[in-house]
């Protein structure tokens, strides 16, 4: 190295200041906002019925004690979650109307920009009261990953059919009122070490993989036994 | 025979060196976008603790660029291919764990990543593709002197006695 120095100087400066550029360049372009988008943000504002505690899910029967505690992982645009919503989606809103079970409720964003859009929009819909209608809504209306097809305008539009005409929620859906709610959701989950969408949970355990989702019987046998 | 390597050498180092850089560069600009995906497929691996595994899923998509960037101009040859060999290393040694412990996740080595559905596994071409880019990582380590890269011209390089 040192001779190479001798040798010519000017040139080893060169490599050396554009390796510390290129450095510099994607740290602060790339890493450093990541890190900061990451950051949970315990003052978040937070849609109805979430609950902090509950790792900020959606919670609906919270009150109640001694039935199943159902805890959902999702990404609206998960195609799996889409099939886990078509299997036992209505035997869950069941559920929650009969007041069987606690439900909690994560949208998780990990599949993209669009998720995150979707999260905020339930986020807004929870306000409305209509939380549960608004994620049967999304994924009936699923479209491919990341097309461009989820945008405010396409959530507010969306809600008109479930009767929501509010300007509190279209501005809640314009601005993106609920992000670090979506992100704190995403921490919580990561923390908790979700690795695939859906992820359900009854009573803190993982119901099996190979059966609970993919056949309603299974899984009402799951809640069940619980 | 040997003539012909040593006049050939620097363009095969080209390729190798664009090819590599290459593939680490989409690696990485693949992930960087989607931060939560990056940590997950990471998690998927059941190596690490989970805070450790959150953190490298972060930090690992600009390392990558950072490494592919500089192979594809050629700066610091030698010590990028070494950090893109060692990564490859690296996750030659994870995916063969997942796949010995009988984990069904996808590598997410281009994005994607996390548990997939059992027999949807690729862990042996995922092996060959990482084990034939350490290979390369390797040539550049032994022959760092390449055509049209930022750094020194051989004469001056102290490599140079090894393409000699």
């Amino acid at each position: 190295m040192a001779q190479e120095k001798n040798a010519k100087g000017g040139k080893d400066n060169f490599t050396r200041n554009l390796v510390i550029a290129v450095v510099l360049g994607v740290v602060l372009i790339m890493l450093v906002p990541t890190l900061l988008s990451k950051k949970s943000n315990t003052n978040a504002a937070t849609p109805s019925s979430v609950s902090v505690e509950d790792g900020y899910g959606m919670v609906f029967n919270k009150e109640l004690q001694d039935v199943p505690f159902i805890e959902i992982y999702e990404d609206f645009q998960c195609p799996a979650c889409q099939r886990f919503e078509g299997i036992v989606g209505e035997y869950i809103e069941d559920l929650i109307n009969t007041k069987k079970a606690k439900v909690a409720y994560h949208p998780l964003s990990f599949l993209g920009p669009e998720s995150q859009l979707a999260a905020n929009a339930a986020g807004c819909a929870a306000d409305q009261g209509k939380f549960i209608q608004f994620h049967k809504l999304l994924y009936v209306n699923q479209p491919p990953e990341n097309s461009g097809a989820w945008s405010s305008s396409y959530f507010t539009t969306l809600s008109l059919g479930l009767g929501i005409l509010s300007k509190d929620y279209d501005k809640c859906i314009a601005n993106n009122e609920y992000k670090d709610w979506v992100v704190n959701v995403a921490n919580e989950g990561a923390k908790r070490n979700i690795n695939s969408t859906p992820t359900v949970f009854i009573n803190g355990k993982e119901i099996d993989r190979n059966k609970a989702y993919n056949s309603l019987a299974e899984f009402m046998l799951a809640v069940s036994k619980a | 025979m040997k003539d012909n390597f040593v006049k050939l050498q620097p363009w095969i180092g080209l390729v190798v060196r664009l090819t590599l850089g290459g593939v680490l560069f989409v690696a990485g600009y693949l992930k960087v976008g989607t931060p939560d995906k990056s940590q997950m497929a990471v998690r998927a691996y059941e190596m690490l603790p989970i805070s450790v595994a959150n953190l490298l899923g972060l930090i690992l998509p600009p390392v990558e660029i950072v490494i592919g960037v500089l192979l594809i101009l050629g700066a610091l040859t030698r010590v990028m291919a070494a950090l893109g060999g060692f990564t490859m290393f690296v996750f030659i040694i994870a995916i063969a764990q997942a796949w010995a412990r009988g984990l069904n996740i996808d590598c997410g080595c281009f994005g994607g990543g996390g548990a997939v559905a059992p027999g949807e596994t690729k862990y042996l071409q995922e092996i060959l593709r990482d084990t034939g880019l350490a290979f390369l990582a390797a040539y550049l380590i032994r022959y760092p002197v390449t055509k049209f890269s930022i750094d020194k011209k051989p004469m001056e390089s102290t490599s140079q006695k090894d393409v000699a």
